[in-house]
């Protein structure tokens, strides 16, 4: 009887800590990464009789052994790369959406249409000033397009540059924190809540860890976990089962920015496993450093081919067109280390003259001083600077020992419209050419200028007269001197800064004029040459086609991640429900379990009692 | 086996509620805004195929305000010439009537007054301009006189090249006559004389006093005036030749845009009714997910437990 009185005492006390699990279990229902647990109970030692101790034939009752979590390691880790899949999958959505916000906000590719239409226009009024500082606006409007967009790329490279950083150096707290926990799992016993608890913890710095980077995750004595970059068990070991985490860190050698395996010390490049924010982030960073590489590549397109087609021209005044846009800029960047608070203005009024190497700017005891990087040259002043066409105008709040860099800012952030009048505007060709009225047989002339052409020095009025023998005479109006003969067959004849070439069939005695275009000519023949430069195909097709393709090249990486994204999104939310089938908790599934445990507690109850009842009988009897 | 009550269970519902509102917001947002694309990430192709077709709009306005200019300085063109046409047929009739010799000297006298008119007037003619103030018979050099008196008190064509002609794609269309074209020159080796010449040769010999003479300088006049009758008339007829010519690319460029408008309309623009109803058909599915989500997350055995 005082066995059953036993028996009765061990189902009572193993139920109610199985109900104190069950209430563990519910008050965790919400815990991310928590686990659910279960006692497991055993049958009591039936141990053999000895001389002192009866036999206890019928056993000594249960006794709860150790706390149980359920957890499936596979579907856990299947979840795991799931979640990092999707982590992946939308880092590389953010950032692209990004991408193209600078990309379609900058509004580049309507006002580089806008800027050659206004070329079309200019061409229709080729002497009206209205149309030349319209399109001198435009011209300017494609330039700080193109300058926005640079500087948009710029910063959002450098975002993105942070935002690795931070991802870099999470994932380092994550390791050592892992390394801790396997530090403390192998100095705790299995099983106990203690254990459980790191276990807990453990399988959550897992979870957060492998949504940053792929990792394969390998179990160590004791529960440790042994984590490695990649998957299988080839992959960059993380963190030991011993506690050591190794660091990561990414860095731009080159091919733009790479895995790095202990940056600090003998830092290794590893294969950038496709999985996790990191990823993404590195995937994203390639596409705009891409972009921005195309987007350079086609504003110094822009700046050659628009300055070459302006150099080409005659402007207002019959001046040779000049550079109308300066291709190269400063871009300034205060010292690390400056204490004051000086602002800096720079003007450059010549971009020819610039040294390749930039200039630096310091603020000494004696004033400033503005001198080019190599050193070769250096001017010294207490205000305004002024070097190679460089202005600097420093303003107030400046320390002693404060420095800046000026350095060379090429591309879309060095383009600009150099300050220029509309008169300045080269619209007009350089040479005009007129046939005389008198001629008879239907021949033309077509010129086309050529600077290194040198044949004689005499320049322009020339006129052409195509003589007995069928050749082209080329001679001065003014003094009438033969200066070259060539003959009609179609090839270019070459004079002075220009090429001609005579088509049709020319009527002996048939003759043109050549001319040098004057001033406020009202010719457009160079306004008619942009539709040229627009339609000339280079790296990528026309200018604009080019600007195209790079916006529908993100555009497609961004609709391709955006559905990735969805599916990876699915794919996580299934994989997360397979896992918690096993480990989470059903909070249905406990209210079974307590009405089941509540009927066992009461059922061990009455054994108690009717242990109570058979003692109080036996009493009776004996009274 | 999953279950519903758990963690991940509602998180899986919150997330597919989710993706449908996304999906809602994306349809309203095209609804809203009546275009399928609003983004290259919409649909990077047709994205590009739009921004094609934009350029080719506003290239062609820009092209047809081009033509609009050349139209305006030809037809400036065609009235000068008109009346210069006017002017020289007058002039030749005066001639025949100075010709005849019953004519007094009086009379001749009255004839070659009106000559002199007639010559101030093709003066005033050659140095027609345009709405821009430019010389219609200049070429390039249209910002000055297109003619100047020289010494010997003869006419000289002060104008070089050709006036701005209309670019259309990579073709270009003349867009003014030259001096020498309509007035002619004056070259004693081919024995020609341009307009101002004739009528001042025609002045000179209306006064001469001997018969025969007089008569041979007003027949060679006649003659002359007859061949600028005949330049002129070309003149003209070129001057027509290219506003129809731009007239037939203005037509061409409107049905271009026509073209182009539809097919910008047939990429970019929404199909109304089908966005209408898949938004309608996504309304339906979120409310009976919200609905069911509620139902069944509300179902506890918890409840049960009395």
């Amino acid at each position: 009887m005082s066995d059953l009185l036993a028996i009765g005492a061990a189902g009572v006390r193993a139920m109610q800590a199985a109900m104190a699990q069950v209430g563990d279990n519910v008050a965790n229902a919400d815990t991310p990464g928590y686990v659910r647990r279960s006692l497991r109970l055993a049958t009591g030692p039936s141990g053999a009789s000895t001389p002192l101790t009866r036999d206890a034939s019928g056993g000594v009752g249960v006794v709860s052994g150790a706390i149980i979590r359920s957890s499936d390691a596979l579907a856990v880790n299947s979840a795991r790369i799931a979640a990092g899949s999707h982590a992946r999958h939308a880092a590389r959505t953010d950032w692209l959406d990004r991408l193209q916000t600078v990309l379609t906000g900058s509004d580049l590719d309507s006002r580089l249409g806008g800027f050659f239409d206004a070329g079309s226009e200019l061409a229709a009024t080729p002497t009206s000033t209205a149309a030349r500082a319209i399109f001198l606006d435009r011209t300017d409007q494609a330039a700080s397009a193109f300058r926005d967009l640079g500087s948009g790329l710029a910063n959002l490279s450098g975002n993105i540059a942070d935002a690795t950083d931070a991802a870099t150096t999470r994932i380092n707290a994550i390791a050592s924190a892992l390394g801790q926990v396997n530090i403390e799992l192998r100095r705790t016993s299995e099983g106990g809540s203690a254990a459980n608890g790191l276990l807990d913890s453990r399988d959550a710095l897992l979870a957060e860890l492998a949504t940053e980077v792929r990792i394969s995750v390998s179990e160590g004595p004791r529960g440790t976990a042994i984590v490695r970059i990649g998957s299988g068990g080839a992959g960059a070991l993380l963190v030991s089962a011993e506690g050591n985490a190794s660091r990561i860190g990414v860095q731009d050698i080159g091919n733009g920015p790479e895995l790095l395996l202990d940056p600090t010390h003998a830092a290794i490049a590893v294969q950038l496993p496709a999985n996790g924010s990191l990823a993404g982030l590195l995937e994203a960073a390639r596409q705009i450093a891409a972009t921005a590489t195309a987007i350079d590549a086609l504003a110094s397109r822009f700046g050659t081919a628009i300055n070459a087609w302006h150099t080409a021209g005659t402007d207002a005044l019959g001046d040779p067109g000049g550079a109308l846009l300066a291709t190269r800029g400063l871009a300034i960047a205060s010292g690390r280390a400056n204490a004051g608070s000086a602002s800096i203005d720079v003007r450059v009024s010549d971009d020819q003259l610039l040294s390749p190497g930039g200039y630096r700017l310091l603020r000494g005891a004696s004033g400033w001083t503005l001198a080019r990087t190599d050193g070769s040259a250096s001017v010294t002043g207490p205000g305004d600077l002024l070097l190679d066409g460089v202005t600097v105008r420093p303003g107030n709040g400046a320390r002693d020992g404060d420095t800046w860099s000026l350095d060379i800012a090429s591309g879309a952030a060095g383009l600009g419209l150099r300050a220029i009048g509309p008169a300045r505007l080269a619209v007009a060709d350089r040479f005009i050419s007129d046939a005389a009225a008198s001629n008879s047989g239907d021949g033309a002339i077509a010129l086309t200028p050529d600077a290194s052409a040198a044949a004689f020095a005499t320049p322009p009025p020339w006129r052409v007269t195509i003589n007995a023998a069928g050749l082209a005479e080329v001679s001065d109006i003014a003094t009438g001197t033969l200066l070259a003969a060539a003959p009609v067959d179609g090839t270019p004849i070459i004079t002075n800064g220009v090429r001609f070439t005579i088509t049709g069939t020319p009527a002996i005695g048939d003759s043109f004029r050549i001319l040098a275009t004057g001033p406020a000519s009202n010719d457009n023949g160079n306004a008619r040459a942009l539709a040229g430069v627009r339609a000339a195909i280079g790296p990528g097709g026309a200018l604009e086609a080019s600007l195209d393709a790079s916006t529908a090249s993100v555009g497609s990486a961004l609709s391709e991640s955006r559905r990735l994204e969805t599916t990876a999104r699915a794919v996580k939310h299934d994989t997360a429900r397979a896992a918690d089938a096993v480990s989470a908790v059903d909070l249905d599934r406990e209210a079974a379990d307590m009405t089941r445990l509540q009927v066992a507690y009461r059922a061990n109850a009455q054994l108690l009692a009717a242990a109570r009842e058979m003692f109080d009988a036996m009493l009776a009897v004996l009274q | 086996m999953t279950s519903i009550n758990t963690r991940a269970g509602h998180l899986a519902a919150v997330g597919r509620m989710g993706d449908l509102s996304r999906q809602l917001d994306t349809v309203q947002g095209q609804i809203a805004r009546a275009r399928r694309i609003d983004v290259p990430a919409d649909d990077p192709v047709g994205f590009a195929r739009a921004a094609v077709l934009r350029r080719e709009q506003a290239a062609a306005a820009a092209t047809q305000r081009g033509i609009d200019a050349g139209n305006r300085r030809l037809n400036a063109t065609d009235t000068a010439l008109e009346s210069l046409g006017n002017l020289v047929q007058r002039a030749r009739e005066l001639a025949l009537q100075g010709a005849n010799g019953t004519q007094s000297s009086s009379d001749r006298a009255t004839i070659a007054l009106e000559i002199r008119e007639l010559a101030a007037q093709a003066r005033a003619l050659a140095e027609t301009t345009d709405s821009d103030g430019q010389r219609l018979f200049g070429g390039a050099n249209a910002h000055g006189p297109a003619y100047a008196t020289a010494a010997d008190g003869s006419l000289v064509w002060q104008g070089g090249g050709s006036a701005p002609a209309v670019g259309i794609g990579s073709n270009s269309v003349a867009s003014g006559s030259d001096g020498p074209a309509v007035f002619g020159i004056t070259d004693a080796a081919a024995d020609t004389r341009d307009l101002f010449a004739t009528l001042t040769t025609l002045d000179t010999a209306l006064a001469t006093p001997d018969a025969a003479l007089r008569q041979a300088g007003i027949d060679t006049t006649i003659g002359d005036l007859d061949g600028h009758i005949d330049r002129i008339a070309n003149a003209r007829g070129t001057t027509g030749a290219r506003l129809s010519r731009l007239e037939s690319e203005s037509e061409r460029l409107a049905k271009a845009r026509l073209v182009t408008e539809s097919d910008l309309s047939k990429l970019e623009s929404l199909d109304m009714p089908e966005a209408i109803a898949r938004m309608q058909r996504l309304l339906t599915v979120l409310e009976a997910a919200q609905a069911s989500f509620v139902r069944i997350s509300s179902l506890s055995l918890w409840d049960q437990l009395r």
